[in-house]
């Protein structure tokens, strides 16, 4: 039968787990001991402070003040980006309303993009 | 120096004011942790040396996330179980398959048993390493959790940060896998599996 064929490899496992669990384990040197805490000691922190070094990564984004700093970066490097390309013209900031963003916005379809309008209708 | 566990105390808590630059934390680290770490990495590797460098590898990564650590995103247990695991799985991995040299594997404490006895127990022990190591991540350790630590379901499920369910379903399926990987040695290593054996 398929269920106690299962079973009897489950309990021959499982004694293999208990035995090899069971065996005795030796204590740890205390060589091992004391390289760990001479490890511990050559990693310690400063006192309040971290001895790792941060990295670069964590640096910048400290550097620049936190995320907030580094969306400001992104912005200043993409508008620069826009003016190095010549599509708008730095001394006009009225250009950057003539990208269009805000000549096809009508309130009206605003409401009804969405299909709202069209609900509302039905009901 | 004498070493204090510090039982009080949590281990995120000691592992914080190690960050703090703490070294009675470190102690208390070293001398709560280190026996547990080496334990593991005995009774995966079965080769005391190894056991120790695996342990030594294992505390210098703790020491070294320490600044990083956030505490209740994980257990530094759970952690430290995790990569000792996966440290002694990688030797493991490298080694020549069920070739662990006699002279290599420690002297059990009790020198009662037998040379018979102490093969057998070594081939049993060999066997098992393999096996585990053939094993996903997640069944391995919580295949070890349950029967290496004694730790029941609920317990596990709390380390392993899972259900109760997905431990049962991840301990059958390991049990399973563990089956299959040692299929027809039953018999060599001094079991009876009357599925291959009859």
């Amino acid at each position: 039968m398929t269920h106690d064929r299962k079973t009897d490899a489950d309990k021959w496992v499982d004694a293999l787990l208990d035995d090899v669990a069971s065996a005795p384990v030796p204590k740890p040197s205390q060589d091992l001991m004391a390289r760990v805490l001479a490890d511990a000691t050559a990693k310690l922190p400063p006192p309040g402070g971290r001895a790792e070094s941060a990295s670069l990564w964590h640096e910048f984004v400290a550097g620049v003040g936190g995320w907030f700093g580094v969306g400001g970066v992104l912005a200043a490097g993409f508008t620069g980006l826009v003016i190095g390309l010549g599509a708008i013209d730095p001394s006009d900031v009225d250009t950057l309303f003539s990208f269009g963003f805000f000549e096809n916005y009508d309130s009206q379809s605003g409401l009804s993009a969405f299909g709202w309008d069209l609900e509302e209708e039905r009901l | 120096m004498p070493f204090d566990d510090q039982t009080d105390a949590d281990d995120s808590a000691l592992l914080a004011r190690y960050a703090r630059g703490d070294a009675a934390a470190a102690r208390a680290l070293t001398a709560r942790l280190v026996p547990r770490v080496h334990a593991q990495a005995f009774r995966m590797l079965g080769d005391a040396t190894e056991a120790e460098d695996v342990a030594q590898d294992a505390m210098m990564r703790l020491w070294r996330v320490a600044p990083e650590w956030r505490s209740g995103e994980a257990r530094v247990t759970t952690w430290l179980y995790r990569v000792v695991a996966n440290l002694c799985t990688d030797r493991l991995r490298k080694r020549p398959r069920g070739n662990v040299a006699l002279d290599t594997v420690a002297e059990p404490p009790d020198p009662t048993p037998s040379v018979e006895a102490r093969l057998q127990s070594n081939a049993r022990a060999s066997a098992l390493r393999d096996a585990l190591a053939s094993l996903p991540e997640r069944q391995r350790i919580a295949v070890m959790m349950r029967h290496f630590d004694g730790a029941a379901n609920p317990e596990i499920a709390d380390r392993l940060g899972v259900s109760t369910k997905a431990v049962e379903s991840l301990t059958a399926r390991g049990k399973k896998a563990l089956a299959a990987a040692l299929k027809g040695q039953a018999s060599a290593l001094g079991y009876k599996d009357e599925r291959h054996d009859t």
